[in-house]
């Protein structure tokens, strides 16, 4: 994660409003439909997650390894920009 | 301590509550009355007895007394909510809301931490408190056990019982220090008489009269306010040294004051005495500068 990338820019760049979870960095097409299987269907509901999580970027990442399958490149993207749009929008 | 009962002659709904009082989890509701007696034995009565030596012969102290060590890799899920939320407090986890969709996660850092802090944050201290603490995430697989062979145990219930009693009414006027050591036979002894144990899992309940063995009384806030105060506090004898001074100052201005015709001409002197060096530099100065303007 040296470097962040577009899909992190655009999602950081403005309110998630009612984006799909794919609109999340690091969550592609299987990943988002293993979330939305289990009712994560909108990025604003994991971003829900993220904060009962207190934010904790670690464990988020241990969540959605578990929830989702994501490898760790894959949850630590995710979390860096749900991070990142707390820090901007909350 | 001294007032200790016969946990078979109590009603099954007051074991009940004695155990939810001290943190043990009850097992299935359809349980004989035995299965509570023992755990009562094994968890209160060990408590209050607070005989954790290792010479006892007593299968079901074995039990406890054998491995402290498992009772910390304890089984997270059982645990509800709050004891989740309190041991992760312990180990220094903020947790947030535990709710359907956190817990997985906050069980698993749980695990995690307790496997590889477990090991090496264990002091005397704490492993003072796995008897008491942890007893309660045992449960879950001793009651299986038990459930197993019930009819078994009977007789070791009743062997435990009497031993328990005979423990119990040994020592009735033994000072209070005594009974601590028993408690905590590995823990220092620390001038103050407090040893820093986490919380302590006892509580009262159903109308139960508490009798712990305070060394001392816990020091309400204001008293802790004013000792704070006191020790910030200038020493007593140098309040007086410093209350004679003042009143001598005092007394010498005012006996100035009185005789003034002594001071005044005092005062004059003195006035004249810095005009007079004032002036006379000045003087050479002026000099100066006019010969000075002179020779150029």
């Amino acid at each position: 994660m040296s470097s962040t990338s577009q899909k992190h820019k655009d999602f950081v760049s403005e309110p998630m409003g009612d984006k799909p979870v794919t609109a999340l960095s690091g969550i592609g097409d299987t990943l988002a439909k293993r979330l939305e299987e289990q009712g994560f269907d909108k990025a604003s509901v994991v971003l829900g997650q993220f904060l009962l999580l207190r934010k904790d970027m670690e464990l988020f990442t241990d969540w959605l390894k578990d929830t989702a399958g994501a490898n760790s490149r894959q949850a630590g993207s995710c979390a860096l920009c749900l991070k990142e749009w707390c820090d901007a929008f909350l | 301590m001294p007032f200790v009962e016969d946990p078979a002659q109590l009603s099954k709904s007051r074991l009940k509550s004695d155990l939810v009082a001290h943190h043990v989890a009850l097992p299935p509701a359809a349980s004989k009355k035995e299965l509570y007696v023992e755990l009562h034995l094994k968890h209160i009565d060990q408590s209050n007895c607070a005989d954790f030596s290792s010479d006892d012969e007593d299968p079901v102290h074995d039990v406890v007394g054998e491995d402290p060590e498992n009772a910390t890799v304890l089984d997270p899920s059982a645990l509800t909510d709050k004891d989740l939320k309190d041991l992760l407090l312990k180990h220094g986890v903020k947790a947030g809301p535990i709710v359907a969709s956190t817990r997985a996660v906050y069980e698993k850092k749980l695990r995690k931490l307790l496997q590889s802090g477990g090991k090496e944050e264990l002091n005397e201290a704490e492993n003072a408190v796995l008897y008491s603490d942890s007893d309660e995430e045992e449960e879950g697989d001793e009651n299986k056990e038990e459930q197993e062979e019930p009819e078994g145990e009977q007789e070791q219930t009743a062997e435990a019982l009497k031993l328990n009693q005979q423990r119990c009414n040994k020592p009735p006027q033994e000072p209070e220090n005594d009974i601590l050591k028993e408690i905590f036979p590995d823990t220092n002894a620390t001038p103050t008489g407090i040893y820093a144990t986490p919380r302590r899992p006892i509580k009262g309940a159903a109308q139960r009269p508490i009798q712990y063995a305070y060394p001392k009384t816990p020091v309400s806030p204001t008293t802790l306010e004013r000792r704070e105060v006191e020790r910030r506090l200038v020493p007593i004898y140098i309040q007086i040294l410093v209350f004679f001074t003042v009143v001598y100052v005092l007394y010498v201005i005012s006996v100035i004051v009185e005789d003034g015709s002594s001071v005044m001409p005092l005062l004059e002197s003195l006035n004249q005495w810095s005009d007079s060096e004032e002036g006379s530099p000045a003087l050479d100065e002026t000099q100066d500068t006019h010969s000075a303007s002179g020779e150029l």
